[in-house]
Parts: structure tokens; sequence; C-alpha cells
């Protein structure tokens, strides 16, 4: 009786281990083909640009399945191209970026030397050094003619405008008017670097 | 009966959209009174400009281009004098002109007391208007540097602003355009 409860025990006990270690392995491979299916969905909504996802949440996605050591042929083949696509797109924002900055940079460049100059000419000793600044301004635009819009009031989000006028016309008011009450607002440029448009506001 | 409801919701909510366009905020209205001001100030200054005999020609010339785009196209200025009741109206150019060709040395012409005798109110197209009056000195001096006239004239100036667009950019652009009006002449004293 004792021998046939030890031998129950020990087939039993050996039964029991091995049936953990299937559910561990079947469980195992469950996790690891639902990563697969998740990767590659995720990699392929990626490359088709079918997710809401930044460039920077992207990354991380990538990063994540690399991490992830799937070890799959799929996987690996959506994976460069994924990041031959995202390295192109880092490339094109980083660009933009640099520009957008250099656009700021010399928007703000831009800004205090007009407002310097403005204040020049309101402030000039004589109509000749008035026009000397004139003419120097007139110099950062694309004509004498661009285009001058003036904000009086901005109201929730709203501009009300002044009648609009032309570089060469407002720069001669701020000397006939010896007032510089407007300062920059926003201004864009033309292809060759020069003011094409100019919005002031009331200070 | 869906129909008639459906009608007078639209008439209702049209009506409110017109309403709501006609009246001003009362910052908004503000900023066009003080606009309407300034344009008033800025001809003070090329009165100024134009009547002093330090002006270059062509500097006078392109100031007076620039007080004509103030006004109306066919707005008058009145002119009076202490040795005359009657007073002379000129088109604004004629006005400049004539203010040039003044026979004194020099003179000195100063603006004060600018402020709204009757304000800005809105008329049935559109147009908001209303009238500015101004004082102003004229001071007239000999070759010896002495006065030999004075004045000090109480004008009316009417001012129009309408809310106008124009194309910029690519864009259109809602803007007030003030344009004066005539300058009437109320009242001059040797004061």
């Amino acid at each position: 009786m004792m021998v046939l409860l030890a031998a129950f025990i020990t087939i039993g006990g050996t039964t029991s281990c091995k049936s953990k270690k299937r559910l561990a392995k079947e469980a195992a491979e469950a996790e690891y083909k639902s990563r697969v299916d998740q990767a590659v969905k995720d990699l392929n909504a990626i490359l088709d640009d079918e997710t809401l996802w930044s460039l920077e949440e992207k990354e991380a996605r990538v990063q994540t399945i690399k991490d992830w050591n799937l070890q799959n042929a799929e996987v690996d083949d959506l994976l460069y191209q994924v990041e031959k696509k995202l390295a192109r797109e880092r490339a094109q924002k980083d660009e933009e970026e640099r520009r957008a900055a250099e656009e700021r940079e010399k928007a703000n460049a831009a800004d205090v030397v007009l407002g310097r100059n403005f204040n020049s000419i309101a402030n000039a000793s004589s109509v000749s050094q008035a026009n000397r600044v004139i003419n120097e301004t007139l110099g950062m635009f694309e004509s004498p003619n661009t285009p001058v819009l003036i904000i009086i009031k901005q109201n929730a989000g709203f501009n009300d405008y002044d009648r609009p006028t032309t570089i060469e016309k407002y720069l001669n008011y701020v000397k006939d008017q010896k007032k510089a009450t407007e300062k920059v607002h926003e201004i864009k440029y033309n292809s060759n670097g020069k003011i094409n448009e100019i919005e002031l506001i009331k200070k | 009966m869906k129909k008639i409801i459906a009608t007078l919701a639209f008439v209702v909510c049209f009506a409110g959209i017109a309403l709501a366009q006609d009246e001003l905020s009362f910052e908004r209205k503000q900023a066009i009174d003080s606009l309407a001001l300034e344009k008033v100030r800025d001809l003070s200054k090329y009165i100024k400009i134009v009547g002093s005999k330090e002006t270059p020609f062509s500097e006078a010339n392109r100031v007076i281009d620039r007080a004509e785009e103030l006004f109306m196209s066919d707005a008058e200025i009145g002119v009076s004098s202490l040795s005359s009741n009657q007073i002379t109206y000129y088109r604004v150019r004629k006005y400049f002109e004539h203010l040039m060709r003044l026979n004194y040395d020099r003179v000195e012409i100063e603006w004060y007391n600018i402020e709204y005798v009757s304000d800005l109110q809105r008329q049935p197209d559109g147009t908001y208007v209303g009238v500015i009056t101004i004082f102003q000195t004229f001071r007239g001096y000999d070759r010896e540097g002495n006065m030999v006239y004075k004045d000090t004239t109480k004008k009316d100036i009417t001012v129009y602003v309408k809310r106008k667009e124009t194309q910029i950019g690519g864009r259109t652009i809602g803007f007030w355009d003030v344009l004066l009006g005539d300058m009437r002449v109320k009242e001059t004293t040797n004061r």
C-alpha cells in the first residue's frame, strides 16, 4: 500500500510539473505570437501612414518592438523599411525646425532693426537724416510699395486694421508725424529674403 | 407648420447675425474713435509742415499728397480772417497751396483741444459719422521776427468711418477707412 501511494505521488507530481511547463510554454508562445501580430500591425500602419502618432511616438514604438527582439523575418523586414522611412521623416522635420528657427531669428533681428529705425526716423534732427534712414530701411523690403497693415485693435483673435498703406508712405508718415507709435507684429519674406508684407500693431 | 418654424428660426438667426454685425463692442468703438482723432492730429501736423517756410518745396508737395488722402474727394476747408467776415472755402489741395503762399516770413500754426463735439454714430448705410472740433492758433511774423497777425479759429471737422475690404497677399483684409469731410469755421477771434 505504501509502495503504491509513493508511486502515485511520484507519477502525479511529474505529470503536474510537465503540465505547468507546457502551460508556460503555451503562454510564452501566445505572447510571442501576439507581439509579432502587434508589431506587424503597428509597423504596417506606420509604413502606410495610417496612424495619428507623432514622429516621436512612432520612433518610440519602433524602439519598443526592437526591444522585444522577436527574431521574426517579417518583423525584421518591416523594421528595416520603417526605420528608413522614419529616418527620412526625422531629417525632414529637423530641416523644417532649423528653417523655422532661422526664420524666427531673422524676424526677431528684423523686428529689432525696424523698431530702431522707426525711432531714428521719428527722432531725426533733420529731414535729410530721416530720409537717409528711410532709404536704408527700404532696402530691407521687396519694394517701396510693400504693403503695410496696421492693427488698431485685437479682439478675441480678430484684428481691426487701419487703411492699408505702403512701406514708403509709412516711413514718411513716421518722419512727418515725428512719432513711432507702432511696433512690428508679423513679417513675411519673399524667396530673396526681402520683406514682402508687414503687419504693425499700435503700441 | 414645420416649414413656418424653420423659416421663423432662419429669420431670427439672420436678424441676430445682422444685429451683431451692426453693434460694435465698446472696445472696438473706442479704437475707431481714437483712430479718427489720430487722423485729425495727423492733419494738424501736415498743416504745420506745409505752412512752415523752412519745408523744402518737394517735401511740402509730398505732404500735401498725404494730407489729401485723409479727406473725402469733395471736401472743403474753410479759411477766415479777422479783417473780413467772409469765410472762404477751398478744396483740400487749393487750401494747402494757399497755405504755402501766405505772405509771411514765418508762420506758426498750433492745433489744440481736439475732441469730439458729436460722437461717431452709425448711419443706415453702415458709415459712422461724427464731428470733431479743433482750435487753431495762427501767428504770422515779418522779416524782423515781429508777430504781425494772430487769430484763433474754432473749426468743426466731419469724420466718416466706413468698414471696407481689400485684397493683400491673396487675403481679404477688412479695415476701417477714416475720411475727413468739410472743415467748417465756427468762430474766429483775436485771442
